[in-house]
């Protein structure tokens, strides 16, 4: 890596760090607001978990440097994230559960 | 014979041998909290008050008034972050005394994490809000107690790459180089976690 | 003769090696050390079924001395609290300490280096690290027998609410689960790099052996299924340890009395993330074992195996497939019909790549110049015990029929027909086969015939009678096998079978043992051949016989060819090794 590469790296990381701190901001301030529909917090999770998942990108992307990985990174990755969502269904398969009984 | 790749690319996968091992570590680590969550979920929707009301009440005043202990410590996790990953940038402009004053940085943000963390535990216990109290404590101290194991664990070997893993840096110091970065796609883990946390744990109840 | 390495103490050479063919025989030292003692758990347990509480013979003594240890009241017979801990320990100790020790620590760690051309694992100290972690786990396991109360007892399936309010045991399993898995993680990971980055100039893809392809995709499911079995374990250990209620439900009465803890909790969340490992645990269990059979098959018909890539699509289907199975393993927790009919469509799709392999190693018989070597013997009694186990598993996927079957005796004669004469057999083709390499002599032939031909007959009478008990509905872990009940008086003679069959299964482990020791202690060969059964893979051309230690080759070896190259068409002899021009 060149020293203009390093220079630039390094801006871009500060910069990314400036994103996390508001996201952060936003999240907490987000967090005293009402979202509420219908006496669901579904909006809160929706809003809350949806910058949870921009900040999450932003560290993986940059300081993890998985925006320049390389693709058996990106296949494991995939791997691994099909089988989170699958792990995390379950709660779902529960309510497919209780719905055969209507 | 050497075990090749430790520092050179191989060609078809463009990977050293470390930076493969790590990915792999972080995916059975993703699985792991994985199973957390997802007990978290199910555990809270079938639930008919969250948190749940318990022999002391319900945590929620407690836990609103350590917002901002928590937003504290993102923040400290986030800084602690950078400095880490700047730790790796000083050691590719191969300047050591930057490598070790931002890997301290680094190292002084998660114990600062964890001092946070045992002041916010202490004040639960305190008031009677155990594990043993109700299935969101029971949740919170186990999500958040794993997460500070992983956090002592990364404390432990960040220590080591400061201290006496740094003559690594004289002998071979591209490997080196990438021990740093390979701890450092630890640490981000770590804090990416974290960010999840923060606000399913503090802020959406 | 110069020698450049410093040398290395006793210490440093045969314990701590980071040797991955030293950690290798350490891994299967151990594990054959282990399933000898899983088998003689249930050897006591088949006399309490046999012969109901009475005195167990030989051993009887050491019974009564370990119940009275644990707080259980027996005069030399196997009391109902010991029986439910050694049903619980012997699939414990077979399935983690046992068979995926050896299959994946054992074989895998030594010979897939060797096979790859690579001068060991990637990671060597980290290999070391692994085999340690899976002794402590062991010790733990062994130290909870003599706990008062013993050791686990709810099942090596540890449901909830029985797990969380048993005794002291339960914990000790719950912590050496952590060691296995934590040992497990560290070695899967280990070998995905190393095939994924070492593998020799021309080893390509689809030149590697199917050995390899089979340890590369158990690596995944390993890597992938265990982390939500150790958040289930901490689950239940905070559960034990804290008094949280992750398992326990509101409401809980034991013993007429209300539990005293939070409730709020969920059993079937214990049973979801269970299943979520031990489903894809079971493929780990039988591909490495697929894989050796592979390579046994093709050295032992001279001829290529049939349908190598349907092979390699197979396994890595199977493998992803795995995941998306284990709700049918919980059809009767009251599951409604979208997730019932979900479940065993996905459980009939994943039926199919297992009847690939099997069918291509079935085919790969076909014209092919049979060696009836005694590896090569347990190979072919494999097929049509794993065609066996794989045909009783089909009423048990369905979830209608399985409402008859689930908890009986037919899932236990099912699982047992595919780890036993399924994983066991495999075990025993790879270490008659790659015996001479590790030591440069080879086992005594008549005696693995011995061996082999009562093992086949033996497993046979232990297990077919569980189907008919099964289908007749006596239920699994019963201390008196049945005899309480009144559907069951009719075949409880098959106890007495079963029971008899076991401990002949035993004995016939007597010529295997003493084949091992005695080749052991003979003399080894000044020039031991390299490749004595003229195989066509690295690790049999390219390095002598034991391999070169630091390093295995000479110079690094370069690949030309495919994995089974036999009776190549023009060549001069029916093998062409992998690195020949």
């Amino acid at each position: 890596m060149s020293n203009k590469d390093i220079a630039h790296h390094i801006t871009h990381y500060r910069n990314v760090f400036v994103y996390l701190l508001i996201g952060t901001a936003v999240t907490v301030a987000a967090s005293y607001l009402e979202f509420n529909v219908k006496d669901s917090i579904a909006g809160a999770v929706f809003v809350g978990l949806t910058i949870a998942t921009i900040k999450g990108y932003l560290v993986a992307a940059n300081f993890m440097h998985l925006n320049s990985e390389k693709k058996m990174i990106y296949w494991i990755l995939m791997l691994t994230i099909f089988f989170l969502v699958l792990l995390l269904s379950i709660p779902l398969l529960w309510d497919l559960n209780n719905l055969a009984y209507n | 014979m050497e075990i090749p790749y430790n520092v050179e690319l191989r060609e078809d996968t463009g990977l050293y041998n470390s930076k493969l091992g790590i990915w792999l570590f972080l995916a059975s680590e993703i699985m792991l909290f994985g199973g957390l969550f997802s007990a978290y979920i199910l555990l809270r929707t079938g639930a008919p008050v969250w948190p749940p009301i318990g022999e002391h009440g319900s945590i929620i005043h407690l836990l609103k008034d350590t917002i901002p202990h928590a937003t504290f410590n993102t923040v400290i996790l986030i800084l602690s972050s950078v400095t880490m990953v700047m730790a790796w940038v000083s050691l590719k402009q191969k300047d050591l005394n930057k490598y070790k004053l931002y890997l301290g940085t680094t190292i002084v943000c998660a114990i600062i994490f964890l001092v946070v963390k045992y002041f916010e535990y202490s004040h639960k216990i305190h008031e009677g809000f155990v594990p043993a109290h109700d299935t969101y404590m029971a949740l919170y101290f186990t999500l958040t107690g794993l997460h500070g194991l992983h956090i002592i664990g990364g404390i432990i070997v960040l220590a080591y790459l400061w201290g006496p893993g740094i003559s690594m840096w004289n002998s071979e110091p591209e490997r080196f180089t990438n021990r740093i970065e390979v701890a450092g796609l630890y640490w981000h883990f770590v804090d990416l976690v974290w960010i999840f946390l923060f606000p399913i744990l503090y802020l959406l109840n | 003769m110069s020698d450049s390495h410093h040398e290395e103490s006793f210490w440093r050479k045969y314990i701590f090696s980071t040797d991955h063919k030293i950690i290798g025989l350490q891994y299967g030292i151990t594990a054959l050390i282990f399933l000898f003692f899983g088998f003689s758990l249930m050897m006591v347990m088949r006399w309490q079924l046999a012969y109901p509480d009475t005195a167990v013979p030989i051993v009887g003594g050491l019974v009564k001395w370990l119940a009275d240890l644990n707080g259980f009241a027996s005069d030399g017979n196997l009391p109902a609290d010991l029986y439910n801990v050694f049903g619980a320990m012997h699939g414990t100790i077979m399935i983690f300490l046992g068979v995926v020790p050896i299959i994946v620590g054992a074989f895998g760690n030594y010979l897939v280096p060797l096979q790859i051309g690579a001068p060991d694992m990637a990671f060597p100290k980290l290999n070391m690290a692994s085999y340690w972690v899976y002794f402590v786990g062991g010790v733990i396991m062994l130290i909870s027998f003599f706990l008062p109360g013993g050791a686990a007892n709810s099942g090596w399936t540890s449901y909830p609410p029985l797990s969380d309010i048993a005794t002291t045991g339960q914990t000790y399993w719950l912590i050496g689960m952590v060691f296995l898995i934590t040992s497990s993680l560290l070695g899967s990971m280990n070998i995905i790099v190393t095939i994924v980055q070492l593998r020799a100039e021309g080893m390509t893809w689809m030149r590697l052996p199917f050995f390899v392809w089979s340890q590369l995709v158990t690596s995944f499911l390993l890597v992938l299924a265990f982390p939500p079995l150790e958040a289930a374990g901490i689950f239940q250990l905070m559960d034990r340890v804290f008094g949280t209620s992750f398992f326990l439900p509101s409401g809980l009465v034991i013993g007429g009395e209300a539990l005293k803890v939070s409730g709020g909790g969920s059993p079937l969340l214990w049973q979801h993330l269970f299943w979520f490992l031990a489903h894809p645990e079971v493929y780990v269990l039988i591909l490495p074992g697929m894989g050796i059979l592979a390579e046994v098959i093709a050295n032992n018909t001279r001829k290529p195996i049939w349908g190598y890539k349907s092979l390699v699509y197979s396994a890595t289907f199977l493998g992803f497939m795995s995941f998306l199975v284990w709700a049918h393993h919980m059809f009767l927790t009251g599951m409604g019909q979208g997730m019932s009919v979900f479940f065993q469509t996905t459980t009939m799709i994943i039926s199919v790549p297992s009847v690939i392999i099997l069918t291509c190693f079935m085919l790969s018989l076909w014209g092919g110049s049979i060696r009836f070597t005694t590896p090569m013997l347990f190979a072919l009694g494999w097929m049509p015990m794993f065609g066996i186990g794989g045909l009783t598993g089909l009423p048990l996927g369905l979830s209608t029929p399985d409402i008859h079957l689930h908890d009986t005796y037919y899932v236990i004669g099912h699982f047992h027909y595919v780890v036993a004469p399924g994983t066991i057999f495999a075990i025993f083709a790879g270490i008659y086969y790659w015996f001479p390499k590790m030591t440069g002599k080879m086992l005594n032939e008549t005696l693995g015939k011995i061996h082999f031909y009562f093992s086949f007959i033996f497993m046979n009478g232990i297990f077919w009678p569980m189907l008919i008990q099964g289908l007749a509905g006596v239920s699994r872990r019963l201390s008196d096998g049945g005899a309480s009940y009144a559907h069951a008086q009719e075949f409880l003679h098959w106890n007495v079978v079963m029971s008899y069959s076991a401990w002949l299964l035993a004995i016939a482990q007597i010529p295997f043992i003493y084949n091992l020791i005695k080749t052991l202690l003979a003399d080894k060969d000044s020039n031991p051949d390299p490749n004595p059964w003229n195989a066509t893979t690295v690790e049999w051309t390219d390095t002598t016989s034991p391999p070169l230690g630091h390093g295995n080759f000479e110079k690094a070896p370069v690949v030309h060819r495919g994995p089974y190259e036999y009776s190549v068409p023009g060549e001069s002899t029916d093998f062409t090794p992998q690195t020949q021009n």
